[in-house]
């Protein structure tokens, strides 16, 4: 089990669905990303996680969320997704 | 008939550079896209298959297809201020799924999926114009278990004998690659010199040894996207590859290379 443990992208555990799934919607879901930014903690709570994920999410806390299962790529895109509505980074579109 | 063949990076900053990227490594990779776009305008393909593997945006975990063909009249995504949207060509699609299924590959297909970025980054630059409809083919490449290098080369194998036997024009494309870690502790450390022995190793024509590797190796290389490479190498077989670019940046190894058929 050690060799598969250190791959970089694991088989996402079922225990961690609705953290994935609140992940997958705020990277690809434009109105739930509108009502996380809104009230982060309203949003989670319409995917109904638990506690510790929530705070995690909250957090922004990678390593925490992707040892609870969340999809490294999820987490990585939801939070680019969020930063760039916060923070107005700056691009030049090709 | 198959009429080239050719590999493309997918980068998003390469459609959209944020301050992070080096402006001159992304104009240089542009001008291999456009080198591209040039091949394709002269080789005047009637469709192009575009091998691609979806970042979880397709496909969720509702249903994880390892291999798919978009069947319907059209596809569409989005990505940041991007809006994209494609004509299928229809005939070549149904008989993808039609003879991949009676060649034994249990192919998934949609008509109704959002079409991933991978997709529309190397055609933002490189459709020729006037624009030629595409067939999207999905590998499963980020949810594991993904489909194995030598499923995928056995699949590219049949595909391309459907596609030689058609009398469309056909170009067959694969996004994605090289070396990368999204969303891990080796974002910033990729693996390049593995990238080089593999572009080594594809002008020598040997790519198929790459239908050996195993998803651990691809997996610690950063390159599980290799997948839609490999399955593009088992339909151009021993040709060797032309590399336009190879581009490291800090996160990613942007490659773009023709297999010359």
């Amino acid at each position: 089990m050690a060799a598969v443990n250190a791959l970089h992208y694991r088989f996402p555990p079922g225990s961690a669905y609705r953290l994935n799934r609140c992940l997958f919607a705020i990277k690809s879901d434009d109105a739930f990303r509108a009502r996380f930014l809104a009230d982060a903690r309203a949003a989670i709570d319409e995917m109904e996680l638990d506690d510790t994920d929530s705070a995690a999410l909250l957090r922004g806390d990678r390593d925490a969320l992707v040892a609870r299962g969340a999809h490294p790529y999820l987490v990585f895109m939801a939070d680019l997704r969020l930063r760039m509505e916060r923070e107005a980074m700056t691009f030049e579109d090709f | 008939m198959l009429v080239g063949a050719f590999a493309c990076a997918h980068t998003p900053q390469l459609l959209s550079r944020p301050e992070t990227e080096d402006r001159n490594l992304v104009l240089r990779v542009h001008t291999a896209f456009a080198r591209v776009k040039g091949r394709l305008q002269a080789l005047r393909p009637d469709a192009i298959a575009m091998v691609a593997g979806d970042h979880i945006e397709a496909f969720f975990l509702n249903a994880v297809p390892a291999l798919a063909v978009y069947a319907g009249t059209e596809c569409a995504g989005t990505f940041g201020r991007y809006r994209y949207r494609f004509p299928i060509h229809e005939p070549l699609a149904r008989a993808i799924v039609e003879q991949g299924i009676e060649r034994g590959f249990d192919l998934f297909y949609t008509q109704d999926a959002p079409l991933d970025y991978a997709f529309y980054v190397p055609l933002h630059f490189t459709m020729p114009e006037p624009s030629v409809p595409l067939v999207p083919l999905h590998v499963n490449v980020y949810l594991p278990p993904q489909p194995t290098p030598r499923r995928c080369y056995e699949w590219g194998r049949a595909l391309g004998e459907i596609l030689r036997a058609r009398s469309e024009r056909v170009v067959l494309m694969a996004s994605g690659g090289m070396s990368h870690f999204p969303g891990t502790d080796r974002y910033a450390s990729p693996e390049f010199d593995y990238d080089r022995r593999l572009l080594n190793l594809l002008t020598a024509g040997r790519g198929r040894e790459l239908a050996a590797i195993t998803a651990e190796e691809l997996d610690r290389a950063g390159n599980i996207e290799l997948r839609t490479w490999i399955t593009l190498l088992g339909a151009v077989g021993d040709a060797k590859a032309d590399v336009y670019c190879y581009e490291p940046s800090w996160h990613h190894g942007n490659a773009v290379v023709e297999w010359p058929l």
